[in-house]
């Protein structure tokens, strides 16, 4: 049986450094400007970073995946271009990309440099994925995360193209690349700009012994004394309707499929991703061990432990999104 | 196919390590009350050195925080009497105040900075150095946050992509002290343990002599009292 892949976030170099001790098997990660989707001030790699990084992590067997996947502005492909060269320039073993002008780009320009479909550009059916591999072709597609475990085995069935799937972090709820909440509150949409809710726009603000968090002026939570805060991720906001305020869209929960490790494997599935380009090393290096630790007892026919990551995720609750539809 | 017994232990070192932290962080906020004392002038000029030693054994870092725009971020312990106050940008610097009490313990601008980060000083000293997750701690309230999310995402990743060890760092200067702190962090372990049998022998009015000086000191007890 083939082992899954563990492919692993990293913001910064020494982010890079603790995915690849604590084991992952790829590493995926931006440069620091527009041209990805964790476009965070402070966050992601110049091209000496990634020269270093790559270096880093090839000598010990570690890939590294660049994303390249938002979505560039007309008139202005430069930079989108840039990056595609770049990546391939200093070796990545994959850019993983969305637009359908940069996937062309970057099968005629580089056509030995391995390209994946961003979870961005929301290819959920046997169709879009066969246009993909046959039109560009694409290796591996990152699914969106609304897909149920059968219909991933089903898509497994019908198309020979490697699939990644998304197993913890952060989820954002709606058919990727296909969102404008950010743009509506902010004016800044992780399509175009590579940020959802960005931080510039967030504010916290003391309310008597509440936490209220805004975007863009909007209350977006109010979270009581003792109750666990969250990110103003506009999809994860409580709002108030008909006088009762709920989540309307999602709750604040994280994905962690790591229950579903069987089922997942049985669906075909080949490499298994975390997310958190945006978290600090110190999350990233407990969450890719908690997962190495897992998949080398899932490979070699032994329990998965239970290992508690109850206390990194946001709004301190898990769940198995869509996969087991009891979300969707 | 999920084992729900086999839970994974934490490890013995982990445990050693923790207990030397413990002592680490009681030394250098207690260093910190020292600096303070110093007043504006002495502690300016130490804190430029330092500022400078970590710049050089951290390039990536502090060149980044150059070029950051023009701000000030206030790091304020809930336990301290010592507040640092990190001015980002091209004049780059860092400098010492006192805390300033707040009734509703959230941390407040109150003009002097651009953003605060609060929590209590071990917290805010591991997360200096990146030893653990922000955003974890901040979803628990253990840390919170007041002005300028930005500034704070943005000083948050530029530390993070550091591996530093401040304490290290800061005793490199001062000579032969540095090479205290291995040693110290071997034997962190038996040694808290010798204190605590020692202390619990001791007859009740010595210890509650030694709590009065602790009480005392700069730096150590917490700092809303103040
Ligand atoms: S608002 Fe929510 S659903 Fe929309 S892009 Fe952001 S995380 Fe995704």
């Amino acid at each position: 049986m083939d082992r899954f892949e563990l492919i692993c976030p990293a913001g910064t170099p020494a982010a890079l450094r603790a995915a690849v001790e604590a084991g992952a098997d790829a590493v995926y990660l931006g440069f620091r400007d527009e041209t990805n989707a964790r476009n965070f001030p402070g966050l992601n790699f110049t091209r000496q970073d990634l020269a270093e990084s790559i270096a880093f992590a090839h000598a010990r067997r570690v890939q590294v995946f660049v994303a390249i996947n938002t979505y560039p502005e007309a008139g202005n492909l430069a930079p989108w271009h840039r990056a595609v060269d770049d990546a391939a320039r200093l070796k990545a073993d994959a850019v993983i990309l969305a637009d359908l002008g940069l996937l062309d780009y970057a099968a005629r320009t580089h056509p030995e440099l391995r390209l994946h479909l961003s979870v961005q550009a929301s290819a959920a059916n046997a169709e879009a994925i066969r246009l993909y591999r046959d039109a560009f072709g694409v290796r591996r597609i990152v699914l969106p995360r609304v897909l149920t475990v059968p219909e991933i085995a089903k898509l497994n069935a019908e198309v020979d193209v490697e699939t990644e799937v998304f197993v913890f972090g952060g989820l954002c709820p709606m058919a990727e690349g296909r969102c404008s909440l950010s743009s509506y509150a902010t004016g800044l949409s992780p399509n175009k700009q590579g940020v959802c809710s960005p931080a510039s726009h967030v504010r916290y603000e003391p309310r008597g012994k509440a936490l209220a968090s805004t975007l863009g002026g909007f209350t977006i939570n109010v979270f009581g004394e003792g109750e666990n805060a969250g990110y103003p991720t506009l999809c994860k906001g409580r709002f108030v309707a008909r006088d009762t305020a709920a989540y309307l869209f999602e709750e604040p929960t994280s994905l962690n499929a790591m229950d579903l490790l069987p089922e997942l494997k049985s669906a075909g599935v080949r490499a298994l991703k975390i997310e958190g380009r945006q978290r600090g090393k110190a999350y990233i290096g407990a969450v890719v061990r908690a997962y190495r630790e897992a998949l080398d007892a899932f490979a070699a026919g032994r329990p998965v432990p239970r290992i508690d990551l109850q206390a990194m995720v946001e709004g301190g609750t898990q769940t198995t999104g869509a996969y087991t539809r009891a979300w969707r | 196919m999920r084992d729900p017994d086999a839970v994974l232990d934490a490890d013995a070192e982990s445990i050693a390590d923790g207990r030397a932290r413990l002592i680490e962080a009681e030394l250098s906020r207690a260093g910190l009350g020292l600096v303070l004392r110093m007043g504006d002038r002495g502690s300016g000029l130490l804190l430029d050195r330092l500022v400078r030693l970590l710049a050089i054994r951290h390039p990536r870092a502090f060149v980044a925080m150059r070029e950051m725009p023009d701000a000030r971020v206030l790091i304020e312990p809930t336990d301290a009497r010592v507040a640092l106050l990190l001015r980002v940008g091209p004049e780059l610097s860092l400098r010492l105040r006192p805390c300033q009490a707040r009734k509703d313990g959230a941390a407040a601008t109150d003009g002097m900075a651009d953003a605060v980060i609060s929590g209590p000083y071990a917290r805010l000293l591991d997360l200096l150095e990146g030893r653990i997750d922000g955003d974890a701690l901040f979803f628990r309230r253990e840390l919170s946050i007041a002005g300028d999310t930005a500034l704070i995402v943005a000083l948050r990743n530029t530390l993070d992509g550091e591996e530093m060890d401040l304490l290290a760092d800061a005793l490199s200067f001062a000579g032969p002290l540095a090479s205290l702190l291995p040693v110290l962090r071997r034997n962190a372990g038996p040694l808290l343990d010798r204190l605590a049998d020692a202390r619990r022998l001791l007859p009740p009015p010595l210890k509650w002599g030694i709590a009065r000086i602790e009480a005392r000191l700069p730096g150590f007890g917490p700092g809303r009292e103040a």
